[in-house]
């Protein structure tokens, strides 16, 4: 039973940077931009919040408002995965440059960048910055007792940061925002039919802007979020967790709720894989070494499989992935 | 007789000379320059405001890093995996095709190459072709899903890139004749495995005075040719290149689109494969069991982009890259050579752009003839 | 005083190369139906982009309600009352009706959206214009007909007061089409005006007050409809006599090169099949035509034919043997050649040179490969003589990127390598698109040419007047089906729009499920 509880307990952690980065890119690409470049916003999110973080550490402020000092943490991932998105966002939209490649090319600054700045930060070789102890709620908050927690506490409290709430809500304003703001109306209509939204005055151009904007905030928070569930720090890489949001959102058919199921299986799959040997009612594949690889494998074989099936049904935004030329119509 | 041949061949000079801002290949180039110099300004930029004392020593390494034969030894060395994968980015690019798991493909491919090599003890080019069938079945899987489900080939990738990856760690583990006993988490030096496959030297590790040096590069450049030849004089480069440009036109025109997709990605992931065997089968490096992507398939990237995949400008692209890595190794350890990760990935951004690029510079030139004609007629 | 709404006074506008506008005036009155008449690419449609805040003018000025103004998007021409119902519908198809109306001009409280508010506008207006529309069903649900109706009532919404409607008849049946007109004409009597652009004259004597005509960029003038002919109206638009009917030799019926034998094929748009259980035979010396609305499974059948499509069931026979399942390669070595509707997407790679485009289907020959090589000598010869043979206009020759060549002379490159090879049977869909009337001829000229030489020809039309004029035979298609076949000669283009509407079906084209037991 603890198994089970701390299993749901790093799931749920574990969701929370893949469902807010998932929605992310569903901004993105609902807004007409294929947003590759997930993986390199995280990084930058994380890296720019944790220098912040190591920063304040010992403040008094953090002291006083542990709480409060992790929410500016989250404000300032945000707003530094949302610069970065901008880079890709100018050059595909006013640039009209191959979206793709840009990505690509953001994906691989951010790691490089990451390590030479923290580098010269932290001194050489010190890639890893540390969380800071006050950024994980203890139960004990909650007047839960350490050692004595109870099958529910195990599962939402054990591991618990200001995020996971913060994500719940993130994702309540995502639905409002996109099905019953005008915002959210005219966002959508550029990734499906851009020329339509033109012609009755919507500027595609600041929509798109707009929709890769929230796409790096939201990247940039997540970034953040997996740093914090990652347990001891950021060390200049996310591990693929950018790639897997991607394959995330299409598993959820650019729709909120279905990602928010996506994002739970993925998270659950992963923290199988970790956990496998501690996992008393798992194969534990006694015959072969090495056999955390086959469930680190089964996220990816799993989203393949999957897109075999749906990808013929599947829905993405018509005019997702094209930029959109004023003059041709 | 011979002053009308003097002047023809004046005439022909110089009408190369007014032709060459026009074509296709002068803009390519100028292009790649471009962004290059961008990449460079940005970088010593970058360590201007990392370190400022030591930014100019910095930027100086890294333009003129290589200073000895050796180290030109090693630069050789570094370029044929990635003119390999650079190869193999170009090629699907020209199918119309993004192969970002060429990662993947490179993984496979190392591990066929050493595991023929140090378990059936096949010779160095068997294993290579070897390297070739690993490195073409995992450029397949994405390739078939994309002609028959219409998934996307970059999602496809970037799944079989880390699939591939944990596939081989698993069964590199459950190998234990292919590790190295002390360590355990890498595989074992290939010379004490089997010396017939390692890549020979045919003397030139005593010319360039490097253990670094041998054949490799050489073999690369000869698949840059053929590729070039395949892509440019056969039809069945006209037909790949057709599906690239215009996959419904060409299903129009009777040539199978959905097998020309599997085609190229084949084609593709097997050029990858060599690389990642013309790497391990240097006898040098050893694969390491970890849980991270190798990085020499997405050098491929750029490696494509800077050649406007063209093979035979890949290849200077893959020996421009290398260059810059080896000179990057020598800026530790007062900077990270992840430096010239970060320049690169500028390089590949405004590559993005070379689209632009291009615009820009034909319209320059424009102006400038315009100019020209004007003053001419003005005379 | 001048009781114009809109006044376009001598506009010019410059796109690279072409001058689409040259010194146009247009003036429209309030209250009248008038008319913008021209040929493609002679600039109605830059000229409205122009009022419509789409394209900026390099020179000119524009007047409404005698106030000079300056459009710099569709935002501004909106709040000056200008509406357009776009060519190509300009609608979200995964949107409700209603979100496509609103979007835009959402009624919002602190930004979100007042649906309720705006469906019970919606419906007033539907109701005061006699305009249904179902606010919550998803545009690719509805018909063409009602997606056109979705468009207007955008404009209504927004209380435009002057509505420019461009080629809005293109997709409608004859029967909506005359529902079109009575609906303009409503709004011509509540004071609107209207613009209507068009090129098909019927329609313009039918409706219109007033005409302007328009040919290469300039204004040819403005007439007072009722005092004019549609011959003088047309010789205004070519700047020419033009000879409508197309002249063919005497020549008898052939062998049977074509027999499509129950033929079925699933849609990709739509849950049903697109074509349903067609079965029709084409004879050498033979043009025959497939005519009908567009969607009614026309371009399905023809990929069908080709190969681009699957038969769900039935068979197509091709001088006697079944080629329901061959590859496009193997049909096209068989002697089937095909020009395609859309010359972008399926017709021409367009970063290719022109000699690369004319060997398109050919290039596995012997005269132009030897063992996997290319024979690029060969070629260039090759691409020269069709050059010459078939007069297309390019800037560098044989080495001219496609993208850069003109329509019609894309679409004569695409004729060229199609009739070249000699084909026992020529498909050609929509072979006219978009083209000038001196294309059209040519290209007319040239399907005639294959069937004099005894060979066949398969037509599949959306233009009345080529219906009407080029083939020998018509068959009608509607909803998948064939319902008529008809001789050009004996019949009407209203008998011609009853059929093509499900309106008539000839008893011999009895409907497919009462086959069925």
């Amino acid at each position: 039973m603890n198994v089970l509880g701390d299993i749901l307990s790093l799931t749920i952690i574990f969701t929370v940077p893949l469902l807010l980065v998932a929605l992310g890119g569903m901004f993105s690409e609902r807004s007409g931009v294929v947003n590759i470049a997930l993986e390199g916003i995280m990084v930058i999110g994380a890296l720019v919040s944790f220098l912040y973080m190591s920063k304040i550490r010992d403040s008094a402020f953090a002291a006083a408002t542990p709480v409060l000092a992790t929410l500016t943490g989250v404000a300032v991932a945000a707003v530094a995965g949302m610069v970065f998105a901008l880079l890709l966002a100018f050059a595909s939209i006013h640039l009209k440059a191959d979206q793709t490649i840009g990505g690509t090319a953001l994906n691989m600054f951010a790691p490089a960048f990451a390590i030479l700045l923290t580098w010269t930060i932290q001194g050489q070789g010190q890639t890893a910055i540390y969380t800071p102890p006050w950024a994980r709620i203890s139960p004990t908050v909650f007047g839960a007792d350490l050692q004595n927690l109870n099958f529910f506490q195990r599962v939402f409290l054990k591991e618990f940061f200001i995020t996971t709430p913060l994500a719940i809500f993130i994702l309540i304003l995502v639905i409002i925002v996109l099905y019953k703001t005008k915002f959210g109306l005219r966002l959508r209509s550029c990734g499906e039919h851009p020329q339509a939204a033109d012609s009755v005055g919507v500027n595609v151009y600041f929509m798109r802007y707009a929709g890769v904007g929230i796409s790096g905030l939201l990247g940039g928070i997540g970034g953040f979020a997996y740093a914090l569930a990652a347990g001891a720090g950021f060390s200049a890489t996310v591990s693929g967790y950018g790639f897997l949001a991607l394959a995330v959102m299409i598993f959820g058919n650019w729709k909120p709720l279905r990602i928010v199921g996506a994002a739970s299986l993925f998270a659950f799959f992963k923290v199988i894989s970790a956990m496998a040997t501690a996992i008393p009612f798992l194969p534990s594949f006694q015959k072969i070494s090495g056999g955390e690889y086959i469930y680190l494998m089964v996220p990816y074989v799993v989203t393949m499989i999957v897109l075999a099936f749906t990808s013929k049904r599947s829905r993405a935004p018509k005019a997702s992935g094209i930029p959109y030329d004023k003059g041709a119509r | 007789m011979k002053k009308s041949n003097t002047n023809i061949l004046k005439n022909k000079v110089s009408a190369f000379f007014v032709k060459l801002p026009e074509s296709h290949a002068f803009r390519s180039i100028m292009a790649s320059v471009i962004s290059i110099v961008i990449g460079l300004v940005f970088g010593f930029f970058l360590l201007l405001i990392l370190k400022p004392d030591r930014a100019g020593w910095g930027i100086y390494r890294i333009l003129f890093g290589i200073t000895d034969i050796r180290r030109f030894a090693r630069m050789l060395y570094f370029a044929a995996p990635i003119l390999m994968t650079g190869l193999a980015v170009g090629v699907a690019f020209k199918t119309g095709l993004f192969n970002i798991g060429a990662s993947g493909q490179y993984t496979l491919g190392s591990f066929f190459a050493l595991y023929t090599a140090m378990i059936w003890q096949w010779p160095w080019y068997l294993a290579i072709l070897a390297a070739m069938a690993g490195g073409a079945i995992w450029g397949a899987l994405p390739g078939l899903f994309k002609a028959f489900f219409n998934v996307h080939e970059v999602i496809s990738s970037i799944m079989f890139n880390w699939i591939g990856m944990y596939l081989v760690n698993l069964l590199s583990i459950n190998t234990p004749a292919m590790l190295d006993r002390l360590v355990g988490n890498r595989t074992m030096i290939l010379v004490n495995a089997n010396p017939s496959a390692v890549i020979p030297k045919w003397g030139l590790d005593v010319a360039f005075q490097s253990n670094f040096m041998n054949i490799a590069i050489f073999l690369a450049i000869i698949y840059a040719v053929i590729m070039y030849i395949v892509l440019n004089r056969t039809t069945f480069g006209y037909e790949l290149k057709a599906c690239g440009f215009n996959r419904h036109a060409s299903q129009n025109a009777g040539i199978n689109a959905k097998r020309n997709i599997i085609v190229a990605m084949v084609i593709s992931g097997a050029l990858a494969g060599v690389g990642g065997g013309l790497y391990y089968l240097s006898g040098i490096g050893q694969y390491l069991v970890e849980r991270s992507l190798l990085m020499a398939g997405f050098n491929g990237i750029p490696v494509a982009l800077l050649g406007a995949s063209n093979p035979i400008g890949i290849i200077f692209s893959a020996l421009f890259i290398s260059y810059l890595q080896v000179g990057g190794d020598s800026l530790q350890p007062v900077f990270a050579k992840e430096t010239i990760d970060v320049i690169i990935s500028v390089i590949i951004y405004m590559s993005a752009l070379s689209l632009i690029v291009k615009t820009v510079i034909a319209s320059i030139l424009k102006r400038g003839s315009i100019k020209k004609h004007a003053k001419e007629e003005k005379q | 005083m001048s009781d114009y709404v809109v006044e376009m006074l001598h506009i010019t506008k410059d796109f690279p190369g072409v001058k689409a506008n040259d010194d146009i005036t247009l003036q429209l009155k309030k209250g009248e139906i008038h008319a913008l008449l021209g040929e493609n690419g002679a600039g109605k449609s830059t000229l409205m982009s122009v009022l419509f805040g789409l394209y900026q003018p390099d020179g000119g000025h524009i007047k409404i309600r005698a106030k000079e103004v300056k459009i710099n998007n569709p935002n501004d021409a909106n709040a000056l009352g200008i509406g357009m119902v776009h060519q190509h519908f300009k609608l979200v198809e995964v949107f409700t009706v209603l979100d496509n109306i609103i979007l835009g001009a959402e009624p919002a409280k602190a930004g979100f959206i007042q649906r309720s508010d705006a469906k019970k506008r919606l419906e007033k207006i539907s109701k005061q214009y006699g305009l249904r529309v179902e606010p919550d069903a998803l545009i690719e649900d509805i018909s063409v007909g009602m997606q056109q109706r979705v468009e207007i009532l955008k404009m209504l919404y927004r209380e435009n007061e002057i509505l420019i409607f461009d080629e809005p008849t293109a997709v409608l049946t004859p029967q909506e089409i005359e529902e079109l007109m009575v609906i303009m004409r409503n709004f011509a009597k509540e004071g609107k005006s209207i613009l209507f652009i068009t090129h098909k004259l019927n329609e313009i004597m039918a409706v219109a007050d007033r005409c302007t005509v328009l040919r290469k960029g300039c204004l040819v003038g403005t007439v007072e409809v009722k005092n004019i002919t549609k011959e003088q109206l047309s010789k205004m638009m070519v700047g020419r006599d033009i000879n409508f009917t197309v002249k063919k030799k005497q020549i008898g019926k052939g062998n049977k090169i074509l027999e499509v034998k129950h033929l079925t094929i699933a849609s990709r748009l739509h849950k049903n099949n697109a074509v349903k259980d067609v079965s029709f035979d084409v004879y050498g010396g033979e043009i025959v035509c497939i005519a009908g609305i567009d969607g009614n499974g026309q371009t399905e059948l023809g990929y069908g034919i080709i190969g681009l499509e699957k038969a769900a069931s039935g068979d197509i026979v091709f001088k006697g043997k079944t080629i329901t399942k061959s590859a496009i390669k193997k049909r096209e070595t068989e002697g089937l050649s095909h020009i395609p509707e859309d010359r972008h997407k399926y017709g021409l790679i367009l970063d290719y040179s022109l000699e690369e485009n004319l060997v398109l289907a050919r290039y596995r020959q012997k005269d132009f490969q030897k063992g996997g090589f290319i024979r690029f000598k060969n070629i260039r010869t090759y691409a020269k003589k069709l050059i010459e043979n078939y007069d297309i206009r390019c800037g560098q020759g044989a080495v001219t990127k496609v993208r850069s060549m003109s329509g019609g002379n894309q679409q004569k490159a695409i004729v060229a390598r199609e009739i070249d090879k000699q084909p026992d049977l020529l498909l050609a869909v929509q072979p006219t698109r978009g083209l000038d009337v001196g294309a059209i001829e040519y290209i007319h000229e040239r399907l005639v040419e294959v069937r004099d030489s005894g060979r066949a020809v398969l037509l599949i039309s959306l233009e009345l007047d080529e219906v009407m004029n080029v083939p020998d035979r018509i068959l009608v298609m509607y909803e998948g089906e064939i319902v008529a076949e008809l001789t050009p000669e004996q019949t009407t283009v209203e008998e011609m729009g009853l059929y093509m509407s499900g309106v008539k079906r000839q008893p011999r084209f009895r409907k497919a499920t009462e086959g069925l037991r």
